[in-house]
C-alpha cells in the first residue's frame, strides 16, 4: 500500500498517470493496499503508524492514520455534516468568549456533492499516507523542519498549510483533484488552501452528528470500492448500481 | 445599507427583468418583526407592490417572490423551505368587476434553495417585470446577472437540471426552474428544484414562465447572525436531542424515515379520506398496489433529505423492468401517488411512477393535473364529452396510456390540453351539463389528495384557505394562524413535532433577539392570514366563494368502510359562520371587519 510513499510525485507525474489511465493508477494503488491487508490484517495499524520518509524523522508523536469514511447507502445528502464541521472548526468570539460558530457550510471541511439522479457524495480529506498534495507542493523544504508549505506533524495526519510560505499555486489542490478526491478547496481570492479536515482533534463532529449514521472515523487502511475516487467517479458508480445504466 | 436587524441580513434582492436592473433594497425592520419571513413577509411585499385590485397575474406588474425565513441559513433541522409568493393565476371569484381578480398565491418547496438565498446574503428575492427573451438569473453572493436561456427554453426539468448544473460549473449552486408547462403558461405549472421537489401549488411556475424566467441559481458564502449566539446553540442542541430521542423509540419519526408521506396512502384509504375516482370515493380497493409497502419493495432505492433534515422523507426509486424500465425518480409519495394513482383508478405502480416522472419533467403540479384528468375521465364516462373532444384519446379510468398522453397535451397546451391547462373550473364552464358538481376546486384551485366527504373540518380548511383549496391549512382560526407563522420561519411542517412545544419560538427568539411569546407568534400568524384575506376581499372574493364542490354535500361515498359519509350543508355553513365570528370577520360577506384590521395594523389594505 505504500507504493508511492517514497516517491515524490510531481504534478506532471500525476497528470501523466491520471491522464493515461487514472483508473488503472488507482487500481494499482488499491490492489497494493489489498495485498497488505490480505497478508496480515492486523499489521495495518502498525504499518501505517510508521512515519513515512516524506515527514520529519524528528516527530515526537507517531502519526496515526485515520480518516472519516462515508457509507453512501446511508447518506441522504442533508449536509448536517457541513454545518457541524463548520461550527466546530470556525470558533467565533462572542463577548470575549470563544464559542462554536453557527455552521456556515462555505467554511466546512467536508463538502457534499449532489448529483442527478439522486446521489450525494460527501468529500473530505482522505489523510493519504502518500499525500500527493504534499508531494506536489513546490515550496522548497525548510532546512530545519524539512517542511514544505503544506505539511503535517503530530499524531493526527491532518494537513497544515503555512500561509506565509504558501505561494497560492494550487498544485496541491490540483494533485488531490487529479489523483484523489478533490478535498482541497483553496480560498477563492488567495488560492491558498486554508481548511481541510482537522478530524476535530480526534473526535470528528460530522461523525458524531450525522442523523443517519452514515459517517465513521476509522483507522485508515480498509480501502472500500470507492476509496480515492473523485466524486464524479463515485457518483457514476453509484448511479449504475442504484439506478441501472442510463 | 440597511438597518441592522438581528437574525436577518436586512437586504432583499430585486431583479427587474424588463429593465434588467438589479438592486439591493433594505428590509424594513418592522416588516421583519410583524411578518417574520417566508410566506408572511412575502405577502407583505406582495401587497406593498400590488396596491390596486385586478392586476393581471401574468403581467410584468405581478411580482414573483422567493422567500426563505429567519431559520433559513442556520443549521436548524428541516429549515429547508422556500416559499414562492405571487398573485395567483389560478383562482377567480364567483362575481367580480375585475377580469383578472384572483387570490394571493404561495407555494412551499423543500430542498436547499432557501438556505442558499440566505447564504448569498439576502432575506428574499423579488423578481418583477418581464424579460424580452428567456433568461436565467444567476446570484453568486454580490454578483448578480441575467443570462440568455434561449438554448434551454423548451427543455424538460430533468435534462435541464443536469445541463444547467454543467453550465454553472459548480454543484454548490442551488437552482430552481420551470419546465415546458411553465413556459407555455399552463395555469398550474410548478417551480421545480433538484428535478423532483416542487413548489407545486398555485401556479408559481406559470407566473415564472410569464416573465420569461427559466431558472434562478444561487450560491453564497455568507450567513446571517443570530442575535443570541450562545442561546441559539443551546436551543439547537435541545432540538437535536429531541429529534434523536424520537428515533430511539420516543415520539417516533421511524415511519417518516422509512416511507415518507407514502405511509399515508393505505391509512387514508382505510379511513375513507383519500381522493379516489375524482373524489367520488374515499377508499381505493387497490391501494395496496401503489402504497408505501409496495413501493418500497418494487421501486425505492435510497432515502434523501432536505437541508439539515433528519427525516429523509424523499424516496428515490427506479423502475427496473417493463415498459417504463429505466425511469429513476422520487415517489410515489402521498399526494403524487394519490392524484396520479387512486384518483385516476390507476393501480399499476410503475405507470404511476411514470406519470409522476412525466408531470415533474414537464413542470406540472401533480395535484391539479390529477384533478383535471380525473374530471375529464368522469365527464367522458358520463358522456358529457366524446373522443373527438379528447383528440381521440380513450380516457377511461385507469388507462395509463391515456393519462400519459393527457399530461403531455396539457404541458404543451396541444388540442384538448389547451383548455385543460386552465383547470377544472374552466373545463366545467366549457363542458356544462352539470359537470360543475364534480369539478373539484375551491375558488378555482383544485383540492389536494384528501377527500373531505367525512370531515367538515377538512372542508372548512379547503374552503377558507387564502390560496384557494389547500390541504396544508387548519380548520380553526388559531390553527391557521399558527400554520401561517410556521410557514414564515422557513421550517418544514413535517418536522414540527421534533421541535417540542416551545422549540420554534425559543429558536426564533434567539435568532431575532426579541422575545416571541406564544401570543405574539400567533398574532403574527393572524396578521398574515388577515392580510391575505383582505387582499382577496379587495379582489372581490366573498363568503359564497368559501365553499367546496356540491359533490361532497350531495353524493355520499358508495364504497368502503365509510360508505354513506357525506357533508351536511347546514352544518358546514354554521361552522363557517362560527369561523368568521372567531376571526372577527363579517359573517355575511366574509370580509375582515375594520376593527380587526386596525388591531393588526393592516388598515392599508382596504
Amino acid at each position: 500500500m505504500t507504493k508511492h510513499r517514497d516517491t515524490r510525485l510531481t504534478l506532471p507525474d500525476i497528470k501523466a498517470l491520471s491522464g493515461k489511465s487514472r483508473r488503472e493508477f488507482l487500481r494499482t494503488a488499491v490492489a497494493g493496499m489489498g495485498g497488505v491487508l490480505i497478508a496480515d490484517r492486523f499489521l495495518v495499524r502498525g504499518l501505517q503508524a510508521q512515519p513515512s520518509q516524506t515527514q520529519s524523522q524528528a516527530q515526537p508523536d507517531k502519526m496515526v492514520f485515520s480518516m472519516v469514511v462515508v457509507d453512501f447507502n446511508k447518506c441522504t445528502g442533508c449536509r448536517t455534516c457541513e454545518t457541524v464541521c463548520s461550527s466546530f472548526n470556525n470558533k467565533v468570539s462572542v463577548n470575549g468568549r470563544e464559542l462554536p460558530g453557527l455552521g456556515n457550510p462555505a467554511l466546512s471541511n467536508i463538502r457534499v456533492h449532489p448529483y442527478n439522479p439522486d446521489v450525494d457524495v460527501p468529500v473530505t480529506c482522505l489523510m493519504c499516507e502518500d499525500a500527493p498534495c504534499i508531494a506536489a507542493c513546490p515550496v522548497e523544504p525548510d532546512p530545519q523542519s524539512q517542511r514544505r508549505a503544506l505539511y503535517r506533524d503530530g499524531r493526527l495526519p491532518v494537513l497544515r498549510n503555512d500561509l506565509d510560505r504558501c505561494i497560492g499555486c494550487g498544485s496541491c489542490a490540483e494533485a488531490c483533484r487529479m489523483s484523489r478526491v478533490g478535498a482541497i478547496v483553496p480560498n477563492r481570492e488567495t488560492n491558498k488552501p486554508e481548511r481541510t479536515c482537522t478530524l476535530c482533534g480526534g473526535d470528528p463532529q460530522c461523525v458524531k452528528h450525522c442523523p443517519y449514521g452514515a459517517l465513521s472515523h476509522i483507522v485508515q487502511g480498509l480501502p472500500g470500492q470507492h476509496y480515492g475516487l473523485s466524486p464524479d467517479a463515485v457518483a457514476g458508480l453509484l448511479t449504475d448500481l442504484w439506478y441501472g445504466k442510463r | 445599507m440597511a438597518d441592522k436587524i438581528p437574525g436577518y441580513h436586512g437586504v432583499l434582492l430585486e431583479a427587474n427583468l424588463t429593465t434588467r436592473a438589479v438592486r439591493r433594497i433594505p428590509l424594513a425592520p418592522e416588516d421583519a418583526r410583524r411578518f417574520i419571513g417566508g410566506r408572511g413577509l412575502g405577502m407583505k411585499l406582495l401587497t406593498d407592490r400590488l396596491t390596486r385590485p385586478g392586476v393581471d397575474p401574468l403581467s410584468p406588474e405581478n411580482p414573483l417572490l422567493f422567500m426563505p425565513g429567519p431559520f433559513s441559513g442556520f443549521p436548524v433541522p428541516s429549515a429547508s423551505r422556500t416559499c414562492i409568493v405571487t398573485k395567483s393565476p389560478r383562482t377567480s371569484p364567483l362575481k367580480s368587476a375585475n377580469r383578472f381578480a384572483s387570490t394571493v398565491s404561495y407555494a412551499n418547496m423543500g430542498g436547499f434553495f432557501g438556505p442558499e438565498i440566505r447564504f448569498a446574503g439576502y432575506d428574499g428575492i423579488i423578481v418583477t417585470g418581464k424579460a424580452a427573451s428567456p433568461v436565467t438569473l444567476w446570484i453568486d453572493d454580490d454578483k448578480v446577472e441575467l443570462r440568455d436561456a434561449g438554448k434551454f427554453w423548451g427543455m424538460r426539468t430533468d435534462e435541464f437540471d443536469r445541463k444547467f448544473t454543467e453550465e454553472l460549473g459548480d454543484r454548490r449552486f442551488r437552482t430552481c426552474y420551470i419546465g415546458p408547462a411553465g413556459e407555455n403558461l399552463v395555469s398550474y405549472a410548478c417551480v421545480v428544484n433538484t428535478a423532483a421537489r416542487a413548489a407545486g401549488r398555485g401556479g408559481a411556475g406559470c407566473v415564472m414562465g410569464s416573465k420569461n424566467l427559466k431558472a434562478v441559481a444561487v450560491r453564497g458564502t455568507r450567513q446571517p447572525q443570530a442575535a443570541e449566539h450562545e442561546g441559539f446553540l443551546s436551543v439547537l442542541e435541545d432540538i437535536r436531542r429531541n429529534f434523536r430521542a424520537g428515533f430511539d423509540g420516543g415520539a417516533g419519526y421511524d415511519d417518516w424515515r422509512r416511507y415518507g408521506t407514502a405511509s399515508a396512502l393505505i391509512s387514508a384509504s382505510d379511513n375513507g379520506v383519500q381522493a379516489v375516482r375524482n373524489f367520488a370515493e374515499g377508499t381505493f380497493a387497490e391501494v395496496d398496489k401503489i402504497g408505501g409497502v409496495a413501493a418500497e419493495q418494487k421501486l425505492w432505492v435510497r432515502d434523501f433529505a432536505c437541508f439539515c433534515c433528519p427525516l429523509s422523507c424523499k424516496k428515490a426509486g427506479v423502475v427496473r423492468s417493463g415498459r417504463y424500465a429505466g425511469i429513476s425518480h422520487d415517489g410515489p409519495e402521498y399526494e403524487t401517488g394519490t392524484m396520479m394513482g387512486a384518483n385516476l383508478m390507476l393501480s399499476d405502480l410503475e405507470a404511476v411512477m411514470k406519470a409522476i416522472y412525466d408531470a415533474d419533467d414537464y413542470g406540472l403540479d401533480h395535484i391539479s393535473t390529477g384533478n383535471v384528468i380525473g374530471f375529464l375521465m368522469e365527464a367522458y364516462e358520463k358522456k358529457l364529452i366524446d373522443r373527438p373532444f379528447l383528440d381521440g384519446i380513450d380516457l377511461r379510468w385507469g388507462s395509463a396510456d391515456a393519462i400519459l398522453e393527457m399530461i403531455r397535451k396539457i404541458a404543451l397546451r396541444e388540442g384538448v390540453g389547451d383548455l385543460a391547462s386552465r383547470g377544472v373550473k374552466a373545463l366545467a364552464a366549457e363542458i356544462g351539463g352539470g359537470s360543475a358538481k364534480f369539478a373539484i376546486h375551491a375558488k378555482g384551485h383544485e383540492l389536494a389528495a384528501w377527500n373531505p366527504h367525512r370531515s367538515r373540518g377538512l372542508a372548512l380548511a379547503y374552503a377558507t384557505a387564502s390560496r384557494g383549496a389547500c390541504h396544508l391549512n387548519s380548520n380553526s382560526a388559531k390553527g391557521q394562524n399558527e400554520y401561517a407563522a410556521n410557514d414564515s420561519t422557513g421550517v418544514c411542517l413535517f418536522a414540527l413535532d421534533g421541535f417540542g412545544k416551545d422549540g420554534l419560538r425559543r429558536l426564533l427568539s434567539a435568532i431575532t433577539g426579541t422575545d416571541w411569546t406564544e401570543e405574539e407568534y400567533l398574532k403574527a400568524g393572524e396578521r398574515i392570514t388577515n392580510l391575505e384575506r383582505a387582499f382577496n376581499c379587495r379582489e372581490g372574493f366573498r363568503r359564497e366563494d368559501d365553499t367546496v364542490p356540491d359533490r361532497f354535500f350531495e353524493e355520499p361515498l358508495t364504497y368502503g368502510p365509510h360508505k354513506g359519509a357525506v357533508l351536511k350543508r347546514d352544518e358546514f355553513e354554521k361552522a363557517l359562520s362560527d369561523y368568521y365570528k372567531d376571526r372577527g370577520w363579517d359573517e355575511k360577506s366574509g370580509r375582515p371587519l375594520p376593527a380587526k384590521l386596525k388591531s393588526l395594523g393592516l388598515e392599508v389594505v382596504k
